[in-house]
């Protein structure tokens, strides 16, 4: 009996032990998770909370490492009377809030004046972010954003499929696939175009002479141009055709040169139309083959610091009278070799203006998937003139017409290799421009 | 018993420990996706991807970054661009103050008309009689500063509304006039923005003429109605025997101001039906007790592709009640209506509220007001149209 009694008192203290135990347990995992929840709160102490607005901004902080994001000045005052004047008033249904974000940062960003500071929608961001691999193609124009907000094509490349579709440049995309462009840019709708090599993609087009918008289909491909073109014209002339700025471009530039230079030409033309451009470092190369020591490019950043980079004295092409052709398709890394021999006066440049692009881009992802691009640098000719604002104007105007091209014939190329061989200046409409 | 002591202890302890560890990592495990979710879709702060994308353009972008209110008027204008409707839209505050001035119909001002160049100057063009033209300004003027303030150059048409402001409050101005540097100090007056004009011309029937009183209205502004009475009894004493009211390239303005003017026109109806999202319909009758001459007198109405919204109100109202033809070309065919909301710091966004039918439930959006005389050409043929149309009714008299 007194057994069972101790038993059973033990039996009742065990039980209520492990259920104070317990207990206490669960006290304390409330505790845990309590202090979890504070400590969750970046820059929240277990004495004082965060403000709902300061955990949001500072979260974007730690997942960007960006150290220094001042508290925003902006409450938003305006933008929000406004999108609850919409909500109680617009005829229409509401786009989401996340279109109104996207829309909202477009416009955002478009009040920095500057049309290659994008904001990617996360839909294309996505597209872009999945084509590391290479594997996705264009359809060989480039596209270029009017101040109406409309996408035209400013050119198409010799060869690729929105040449041979019959694209022209001036024509406006109204839709890709059926999908409307309106509110896109440049950088989103390239993104729409893009896709597997060998498979479709339907543009809808208008043209400034049709009354209707009408569709084309191509196919996505991958052109292989070659790098370099070479030859003599008529025996005297050498001529030099660079279709881009990829890395082997100065090498297999240089050794066509000294090919060409073996045969005593009397000039040398330079043929840097439709040349989107490329890598920096091939830039200053390909300037070094025909520029003594000086002045190449002048870098300037957003810190405000500014690089410049120079010519050496060691070009197998720095005597030779040289003639360089662009037109507006000539962009970016083009503009800098044809602006710096310009400035220096190492030659002469006939055709049309160049494309005006002249500055860096650097991509940021936002927390939304979204992709942020930043001009970060601007480019200078050796004379300080900005590339990204004008373009580069030639010494002597001269212009290819779609006739021209339809055919066959080449008044650029014409005047290039009159100038050449006899010093006659090309005819009007040219008019020097310096 | 001391070493069961001690046993039950350490195990409350690890136990403690343990549940202390579980419930911080539970929280930490369910924590970033709500964070994420109130990061993109709102919650407490809806535009921390704005705050967001903005930090890395203050820290990176190469050029001068804009000031937070052409930042928030940027972000303002992208987001009413996602509706995809060109009449939702937004002013800043100084071509707001333009806007309420041209619809009010009267401002404080100096008197002249500007306009810009393909240079981006402003070309000054006095009235005559005016307070600029007193002063000594001439017509050709470039507008270089306003109170000592130099405009910017380019200069937009905004940077001249600095011009206008308090009547009776002096404003300098300094101009470029050839190549030379002038200032005047000019007194503000009270200046009116004429919407009607009228005179009087002849309409021929058989072989007799007609006077006829030829009423234009520019826009519908809030002076609108008391200038079209003006106009009317000026007219009435010079006799005419029928009226042409010109819509034509009359691009609009105040719903009110329309009703009014077709309550001059028409004997009572309904001039136009408000349809606005999830409410009942609004009528918009014409006011009553109205009378005038206008409404028993043989009219014709002259519009064209640049007769737009309240202009086709009260063309759609003639044209209902066969009160009078339509004489010229298909209307512009805007059904929509917008109400204008004044922001804090006087810029203004204009909202489309609301879709009107005319009274015969007739939608105008995109297809606009078919007239009864069709009439291309210049103006000056399509007004002779326009009193030949009057003629029959003027014989019948």
């Amino acid at each position: 009996m007194e057994d069972a009694q101790t038993r059973m008192s033990n039996a009742i203290r065990n039980t209520a032990l492990s259920l104070l135990g317990m207990f206490i347990g669960a006290i304390i995992f409330v505790m845990g998770l309590t202090v979890g929840m504070v400590l969750s709160r970046p820059g929240a102490t277990l004495f004082g909370s965060a403000s709902p607005f300061a955990f949001s901004t500072l979260t974007s902080d730690t997942r960007h490492g960006s150290t220094t994001q001042p508290e925003s000045p902006l409450d938003y005052a305006l933008i929000e009377d406004v999108l609850s004047r919409l909500r109680e008033q617009w005829y229409g249904e509401l786009p989401s809030r996340e279109k109104l974000t996207d829309g909202a940062i477009k416009g955002m960003v478009s009040a920095l004046g500057d049309p290659y500071t994008q904001y990617v929608e996360p839909r294309f961001a996505k597209i872009l972010n999945e084509d590391i691999s290479g594997t996705f193609e264009g359809i060989g124009a480039t596209l270029k954003q009017t101040p109406g907000g409309s996408i035209q094509i400013v050119r198409t490349l010799p060869g690729t499929p929105a040449e041979k579709a019959g694209i022209l440049p001036g024509d406006i995309i109204e839709a890709v696939d059926g999908q409307s462009v309106m509110g896109l840019n440049t950088t989103e709708v390239a993104a729409m175009v893009r896709g597997p090599r060998g498979t479709q993609v339907r543009l809808t087009l208008r043209r400034a002479d049709q009354p209707k918008p009408f569709d084309v289909v191509l196919t996505r491909a991958r052109i292989t141009i070659p790098l370099v073109e070479s030859r003599m014209i008529d025996g005297e002339i050498a001529y030099l055709r660079l279709f881009d700025f990829s890395q082997p471009a100065s090498r297999q530039l240089e050794r066509d040169l000294r090919e060409l230079l073996s045969k005593k030409p009397k000039g040398l033309i330079l043929d840097l139309r439709d040349n989107p451009g490329g890598l920096l470092s091939q830039a200053r190369e390909v300037g070094d083959l025909f520029l003594d020591a000086g002045v190449f490019i002048i870098e300037r950043d957003y810190k405000g610091n500014e690089k410049v980079s120079r010519t050496t004295n060691r070009g197998i092409g720095q005597d030779i009278p040289l003639v360089v052709l662009v037109n507006g398709g000539s962009a970016s890394a083009s503009e800098i070799v044809a602006g710096a021999i310009q400035d220096r006066q190492r030659g002469t440049l006939i055709g049309e203006r160049t494309f005006g692009k002249g500055s860096v881009q650097s991509p940021q992802t936002l927390s939304n998937g979204a992709q942020l691009r930043i001009t970060i640098e601007r480019w200078f000719t050796p004379n300080n003139r900005s590339i990204q604002d004008e373009g580069v104007v030639p010494d002597f105007i001269v212009v290819n017409t779609p006739d021209d091209q339809q055919k066959k014939r080449d008044p650029q190329l014409d005047a290039a290799v009159e100038y050449l061989k006899t010093g006659k200046a090309p005819e009007a409409p040219s008019t020097p421009s310096r | 018993m001391r070493a069961t002591k001690i046993a039950v202890g350490a195990a409350l302890l690890a136990w403690s420990g343990l549940m202390f560890a579980a419930g911080y990592v539970a929280r930490w495990a369910t924590s970033p996706i709500e964070v994420r979710v109130e990061r993109i879709y709102g919650g407490s702060n809806p535009h921390a991807l704005l705050d967001e994308a903005w930090a890395y353009v203050e820290q990176h972008f190469v050029g001068v970054v804009p000031s937070d209110t052409v930042r928030e008027y940027g972000a303002i204008r992208g987001a009413l661009a996602t509706l995809n409707d060109p009449y939702t839209t937004f002013s800043e505050p100084l071509s707001r103050s333009i806007e309420r001035d041209h619809m009010r119909g009267e401002f404080g001002g100096i008197g002249v008309q500007f306009s810009l160049n393909d240079k981006g100057q402003i070309i000054l063009k006095p009235r005559p009689d005016g307070p600029a033209a007193q002063a000594g300004v001439q017509e050709g003027d470039i507008l270089i500063a306003i109170n000592g303030q130099q405009l910017p150059s380019p200069a937009r048409l905004e940077d001249a509304a600095a011009l206008r402001g308090e009547e009776g409050k002096p404003v300098t101005i300094e101009v470029l006039r050839r190549g030379q540097r002038l200032r005047f100090t000019i007194i503000r007056a009270r200046i009116e923005l004429a919407s009607v004009e009228h005179r009087l011309v002849t309409a021929t029937v058989g072989n007799a003429t007609a006077p006829v009183g030829y009423i234009a209205l520019r826009a519908f502004t809030e002076r609108t109605d008391e200038e079209l009475q003006r106009a009317i009894e000026a007219l009435e004493a010079r006799a005419v025997q029928g009226y042409v009211l010109d819509l034509r390239d009359n691009s609009g303005g105040l719903l009110s101001s329309a009703v009014d003017v077709a309550s001059r026109l028409v004997t009572e109806t309904v001039v136009a039906i408000e349809q606005r999202r999830g409410q009942a319909e609004i009528l918009h009758r014409t006011r009553s007790g109205i009378t005038s001459p206008t409404q028993r007198k043989p009219l014709v109405v002259l519009v064209n592709q640049h007769t737009a919204s309240a202009a086709e109100i009260v063309a759609a109202a003639v044209q209902a009640q066969r009160r009078g033809l339509l004489v010229g070309q298909r209307t512009f065919g805007k059904g929509s209506v917008q109400l204008v909301f004044e922001l804090r710091d006087g810029s203004a966004v204009r909202v489309t509220a609301a879709r009107w039918l005319t009274s015969a439930r007739q939608a105008l959006d995109g297809n606009g007001l078919t007239p009864d005389v069709l009439v291309e050409g210049d103006a000056e043929a399509q007004l002779r149209a326009a009193l030949n149309a009057l003629a029959p009714s003027l014989a019948a008299r």
